[in-house]
């Protein structure tokens, strides 16, 4: 039987088909404005309202320019989409990047420089940015990115878990020992089945968590503020802080261990009011507002020899590979104008990087938990920052690693800050390559 | 001159016909995996970042390979990974298609339920299972608790976080089960039945009769479980575990999506590709010469 052969006019027109849908592939998308730049952010849904707020105002501010936001929910997908659009020379025109990871992307020459920028804007003024901030996002003196916020680590606590069990809320001044013996009291094994039910603490388990200790006991986190090019936990009173945040879980046993932290994270029971205290910084913000249903409120830090805090803040970077560096610096300094950081603030997200908005009621709002938000603007002063090295992330993946095993109990806290040292080490090296 | 011969063989539709409808599949093999399978390679033998050129550097992100115990860790892992999830795949398998075989009361819907799991997303699955091996609220310890056994920690313990991914594996062995079913309706009937009347057990069929037939099947099966139950652990460990505890979770997807996507390091990812590819190609031969050992040839 022979087979038909299509005629010359079917061909025709199924050529003409490919080449129409290759064109439809290959042509720009509509765009709404008459120029067009994409934001890339991180958050949970209650965090990403934040972000959706900024670009409404943006859009009501700079009809001209149509901006597209790319939301990413979970922070190390965020992390790796972005090392992804980077590397493949597409990323977002704005990115928020956290300082830690800053240099990362900075030595590579993937950001561009935003210091001239700043100097000639009319709508910024590095003053207004809170002292030393500005700091935290130089790379070899250059600033590559604006801050949109100076947050720090908290103590939230649930109010009515501290009440039923008759307790005051944490002083402004409460001690270490202050949070270990609050931690005890509401540490419960409500049915007797020989399992804790009420934890008085949740903390993660990570450098991050641990380093404000550190500096608090008079530690340092690495060898050398200055120039560091090893951890610093192997000195006595680090190894001593470390030790201390360890006997949380493994001595005390006020917080989850590592089993308990599995079956049901620490921010989950705090939410559902089975954890009393949990640290955190800003973010959980927006989530306990929307879904606490209790009466809760933070405290500081407690402290010990002296007090002490650790960063946490993300800033508005432009990708060297924008493709409109104007157009995101015009979204970047709208995201830093008062009434902007206000909308921000508002949705409860942020420690607001401008010091006027962080001291206002868009801040302060007594009326919105937390009620003691001032803690974050009292702890400024005492918030030191990691270094800002290429291979910071690396180190602390590893460090990090290593204190989860003693903090479980799989390892002592020596031979943990040994490996964590020692694995380190080459990713202080110059460049971050090791 | 072109050969009158060979230019009527074009013409002629009968001879092309077969090419034209290879083509597409030919040439999105060739651009969607021979053309980066044939990069990779190269950038293994580079340094190379994403952003600057890559230089040649020889065999040194081999070197580093070799080197990272984090590597080394998550080949380890991956290898217990494929040699208890493929047997268990294969095994169960033919087990259920064994079960299943005749219709009974019931057997439609056991089917079924065998097949459901292999057509659940990666994604969606990994959070079944993350629920079902949780250690306190989880249904396997509750259970375990209920019959006093002791409890694992399952993905909060080094020593068993790997348990888990094995038997999600074994749990998505719908594909193969339906193959194997297929292979199953292909045995004449007749000569199960001259073996039953020549008083042949059942035990005794299987083995003479049953298993020599399937034998060319299982062999696709297991070669082709390899080379997926190599790449398949990269969604479930993202969405269970993300390498934890202590990296006793760490498998070569993972590790090669951190080291060039996360670190920037595209030498060494690539070659920890190329590491992935010799494991297939190794244990694939592995499986090959073991079956012709058996007298399986491509003539069965």
């Amino acid at each position: 039987m022979p087979v038909d052969r299509p005629s010359r006019a079917r061909r025709a027109a199924l050529l003409a088909t490919l080449v129409l849908a290759a064109l439809a592939l290959a042509a720009p998308l509509p765009v709404r404005g008459d120029r067009s730049i994409s934001f890339m952010a991180w958050g949970d849904p209650a965090e990403l309202t934040a972000w959706s707020s900024l670009v409404e105002s943006f859009r009501t501010a700079q009809p001209g320019i149509d901006v597209e936001l790319i939301q990413v929910a979970d922070q190390s997908d965020y992390r790796q989409r972005l090392g992804a659009d980077l590397a493949a020379g597409t990323p977002a025109d704005v990115v928020l990047v956290n300082y830690r990871r800053m240099a990362g992307f900075a030595w590579r020459g993937l950001l561009l420089p935003l210091a001239d920028r700043l100097r000639a804007s009319e709508m910024m003024d590095e003053g207004a940015f809170w002292p030393g901030l500005l700091d935290a996002y130089r790379w070899r003196g250059t600033l590559q990115c604006i801050p949109q916020n100076i947050a720090s680590l908290v103590v939230y606590y649930n109010r009515d878990l501290l009440r039923a069990a008759g307790i005051a809320d944490p002083a402004d001044d409460w001690t270490w020992d202050d949070l270990l013996a609050m931690a005890k009291a509401l540490t419960a094994d409500t049915d007797g089945d020989g399992r804790t039910d009420h934890f008085g603490l949740g903390v993660e388990p990570s450098l991050m968590r641990v380093a404000p200790f550190v500096w608090q006991h008079g530690g340092e986190v690495v060898n050398d503020p200055l120039r560091p090019n090893r951890l610093g936990l192997e000195g006595s009173l680090a190894r001593e802080a470390v030790e201390w945040f360890v006997a949380l879980q493994t001595v005390h046993h006020v917080v989850p261990d590592a089993v308990e932290e599995a079956a049901e994270p620490s921010e989950d029971r705090f939410l559902r009011g089975t954890t009393a205290l949990f640290l955190n910084s800003r973010r959980g913000v927006p989530t306990y507002r929307a879904a606490a249903g209790f009466d809760w409120d933070v405290a500081p830090l407690p402290r010990d020899a002296t007090a002490a805090n650790v960063l946490h803040s993300d800033g508005f970077c432009i990708p060297a590979a924008t493709r409109d560096a104007d157009a995101a610096w015009a979204f970047v300094e709208h995201a830093t104008t008062p009434e902007a950081q206000a909308v921000v603030a508002g949705t409860g997200r942020t420690v607001p990087s401008l010091r006027a908005v962080a001291e206002s009621d868009a801040f302060l709002d007594p009326s919105l938990a937390p009620a003691r938000s001032r803690v974050w603007l009292d702890a400024i002063p005492t918030i030191r920052t990691f270094p800002i090295l290429p291979g910071w992330v690396d180190i602390e993946e590893l460090a990090d690693e290593e204190i989860e095993r003693a903090f479980y109990g799989q390892v002592s806290v020596e031979e943990a800050i040994r490996q964590a040292a020692e694995r380190t080490a080459p990713f202080f090296l110059a460049g971050g390559d090791a | 001159m072109p050969d009158p011969g060979r230019v009527a063989a074009l013409r002629d539709p009968w001879r092309r016909g077969p090419w034209l409808m290879l083509a597409p599949w030919l040439v999105g093999s060739l651009l969607l995996v021979g053309l980066p399978a044939l990069l990779t390679l190269l950038l293994s033998l580079t340094a190379y970042d994403g952003i600057s050129a890559p230089v040649f550097t020889g065999f040194d992100a081999y070197r580093i390979v070799a080197r990272d115990p984090l590597a080394g860790r998550a080949l380890e892992n991956t290898l217990l990974f494929l040699v208890a999830a493929v047997p268990l795949r294969i095994i169960g398998a033919l087990g259920l298609a064994l079960l299943l075989e005749r219709p009974r009361r019931g057997t439609g819907t056991a089917r079924v339920a065998a097949w459901i799991p292999a057509v659940i997303p990666d994604v969606a699955a990994a959070l079944v299972w993350l629920w079902i091996f949780n250690p306190l609220l989880g249904p396997v310890n509750l259970l375990l608790g209920a019959l006093g056994l002791p409890t694992p920690g399952w993905l909060a313990d080094p020593e068993t976080a790997r348990i888990p991914f094995v038997v999600m594996a074994a749990a998505g062995l719908g594909e193969g089960f339906v193959v194997l079913l297929a292979a199953l309706k292909g045995i004449p009937p007749e000569i199960r039945s001259a073996a039953a009347l020549d008083g042949a057990g059942r035990v005794a069929t299987f083995r003479a009769i049953t298993l020599p037939f399937l034998v060319p099947w299982l062999v696709v099966l297991s070669i082709r479980d390899t080379v997926v139950a190599l790449q398949w652990t990269l969604i479930p460990a993202l969405v269970m575990t993300g390498g934890d505890p202590y990296y006793s979770t760490l498998f070569l997807p993972q590790a090669i999506r951190e080291e060039a996507f996360d670190r920037f390091r595209y030498g060494p990812g690539s070659a920890l590709i190329v590491l992935l590819a010799l494991v297939a190609a190794a244990v694939s031969v592995g499986i090959l010469l073991l079956a012709r050992g058996r007298g399986v040839t491509d003539a069965d």
